[in-house]
């Protein structure tokens, strides 16, 4: 994307909430929830580790600010990055011990690892038990809590451009693109051999990830005014995914597009969960087996087609 | 904890693991093959489970026919899945995975829409209990799971000591050479996964009795199944057979001492520990 687009999408979500109805801005805010995570997941997916439990970092930073808002009467203002350091915490030690594994093996892990993450806090009343914990507080601005749509898109704004900033940026630098080389255990093997250091670059990938994950999910519980343990759970998980693969892989735009349409999409339309599962999972199936690309591979796919020769 | 209490633990659990192995193998066996973990796996023991209500229960089928049927819907299912989307995928890792946590929201979300959220129940089969020196199982498990161990048996059968058993763990052992002394893998792969989706369609059909059945419920089999396997050695059935049993007796034990929720913990924790210190798992190789 051109910096003039940037600026152009930029200052059409600023003006947004002085014209859009509730609604929409409701539409737009679990957009940027999704939006933010999906990218956050890309600049795994992007090493070539499937991270099958992203959900289970959102629950941690989203718990994390409800406990010491609700429990322990601390500011919500606090509880955001408190929400993103113990997500952060938490993929540090799970990244280090993990990451050397493969494939498969990395998948199964993470996605057991947020199936643990939910069974925790379904396990222990004071986590909330299997209700969740009700009465989440919204931070204050000025001595007045940010209750409508329109104050709280603005938060959630600022954490989306930043978190989206900081991946899209990190993308672009040594670091980021010596990630791109640690795809399989023999090119990892290569990059380690110039120097590279693999396990603590992917490591501290993932953190940045996590981080920014749970930051969000702060913002996540505070804007659903409650948490559970059914929220961020497997489906939350897999919804990213298929986000993801929808948008396409292949480039730091095209998560970000699937994740805008299929929530713009799945807001509008359903109201019934399984419907709006169904329509995802087979909007997932048409893509992975006939546009392997993704959405973002679309226009290209149409030139070659339709082609205006070059 | 008294004694008594262990063995009855011990007798429920290695009954529990006797079930699980049986949606395992499935899983282990197709991963052998293809080298993918299948997630529509449990949406095959969900769909075996709510044949049962649907066969015996709503049109009164005898129970050998509702088998029956079960058995030659999961091999359908499973030759038409591999042919219409693995075989198309196979080599993208990702996209395999990705496709099949696809096929399993499909037939997932289709089946909250066909049967509702409401509980479904299978009148007992088998009703009675078992008691040996105060360890008393339910008589309907007990049969379930032996049945389980025979077709344990039999998949041993097949893949041990039959041609296309052989083919399977060439295809396993190197799919190059296979494929290059004539073996044809795509057929092999169609029949491992016909064969683990008939294995995971009975396993759902023998617990139909046991449990309320609801189109959820297989996400709890497909998560024991993947820890099942990884604590055994993906691709390795011996390992998946023992793990099955240890895992059974881990979480029945487990749950009678610290609570259903905190035997689910432990279980994870068990698999983390595994894939850990031996991410082979214990029998796999490398």
């Amino acid at each position: 994307m051109t910096v003039a687009r940037v600026a152009a999408l930029l200052l059409a979500l600023i003006v947004l909430p002085f014209v859009a109805t509730p609604y929409a801005l409701h539409v737009a805010i679990v957009v940027l929830f999704n939006v933010t995570y999906t990218a956050a997941l890309y600049a795994v997916l992007r090493m070539g580790y499937l991270s099958l439990g992203h959900a289970g970092f959102i629950a941690l930073g989203a718990y994390t600010c409800v406990i010491l808002s609700v429990r322990l009467g601390v500011s919500p203002w606090l509880g955001i990055p408190a929400g993103g350091l113990v997500a952060g915490l938490f993929a540090w030690g799970l990244g280090a011990l993990t990451l050397r594994l493969r494939g498969i093996y990395f998948a199964l892990a993470i996605f057991a690892f947020g199936e643990i993450v939910t069974a925790f806090f379904r396990a222990f009343d004071w986590f909330g038990g299997p209700a969740g914990i009700p009465g989440v507080p919204r931070p204050a601005f000025l001595g007045t809590p940010l209750a409508s749509h329109f104050a709280f898109y603005w938060p959630v704004l600022v954490v989306a451009v930043l978190g989206i900033a900081i991946l899209y940026r990190l993308q672009y630098t040594r670091f980021g693109a010596a990630l791109l080389t640690l795809k399989t255990a023999e090119s990892e093997r290569l990059a380690e051999s110039v120097g590279i250091p693999a396990a603590r670059y992917k490591t501290a990938n993932f953190v940045v990830s996590c981080v920014i994950t749970g930051t969000m999910g702060t913002l996540h519980a505070q804007y659903l005014l409650f948490v559970n343990p059914q929220v961020f759970g497997s489906t939350m998980s897999t919804d990213l995914l298929i986000y993801a693969m929808v948008g396409g892989l292949a480039g730091f735009w095209g998560p970000i597009l699937g994740a805008g349409l299929l929530t713009a999409l799945g807001e509008q339309l359903f109201s019934v969960g399984y419907w709006k599962t169904l329509v995802y999972a087979a909007i997932l199936m048409v893509v992975i087996m006939v546009l392997p690309g993704g959405l973002a591979d679309l226009p290209r796919r149409l030139r070659a087609h339709f082609g205006a020769p070059r | 904890m008294t004694p008594l209490l262990l063995a009855q633990g011990l007798a429920i659990g290695l009954v529990n693991g006797a079930l699980y192995i049986l949606t395992a193998l499935g899983l282990t066996l197709i991963y052998g093959i293809l080298h993918i973990v299948n997630f529509a796996h449990g949406e095959i023991y969900m769909l075996g489970a709510m044949a049962v209500y649907v066969f015996f229960v709503v049109l009164q089928w005898p129970l050998g026919a509702a088998l029956a049927a079960i058995v030659l819907l999961a091999a359908l299912l499973g030759l038409a899945i591999e042919r219409g989307v693995f075989r198309n995928l196979r080599g993208q890792w990702m996209q395999l995975l990705v496709a099949s946590v696809g096929i399993s929201l499909i037939i997932q979300s289709l089946s909250w829409i066909a049967f509702g959220a409401q509980e479904k129940n299978v009148p007992s089969v088998l009703p009675g209990v078992v008691a040996l020196a105060g360890v008393r199982v339910p008589i309907e498990r007990l049969a379930a799971a032996g049945v389980a161990l025979v077709l344990v048996a039999a998949l041993y059968w097949v893949v041990y000591r039959t041609r296309t058993g052989l083919a399977m763990r060439a295809i396993e052992e190197d799919e190059e050479t296979a494929r290059m002394l004539g073996v044809n893998a795509d057929r092999v792969a169609a029949v491992a996964v016909a064969l683990g989706f008939i294995l995971a369609g009975l396993g759902g059909a023998f617990v139909a009795p046991i449990y309320s059945l609801n189109p959820g419920m297989g996400l709890e089999a497909i998560l024991m199944s993947f820890i099942i396997i990884i604590i055994g050695g993906l691709g390795s059935i011996t390992g998946t057979v023992l793990a099955g049993l240890a895992i059974g007796v881990l979480q029945s034990i487990g749950a009678l001492a610290l609570g259903a929720e905190a035997a689910h913990v432990l279980v994870f924790a068990a698999m983390i520990a595994v894939l850990i210190l031996r991410p082979q798992g214990l029998l796999g190789r490398g």
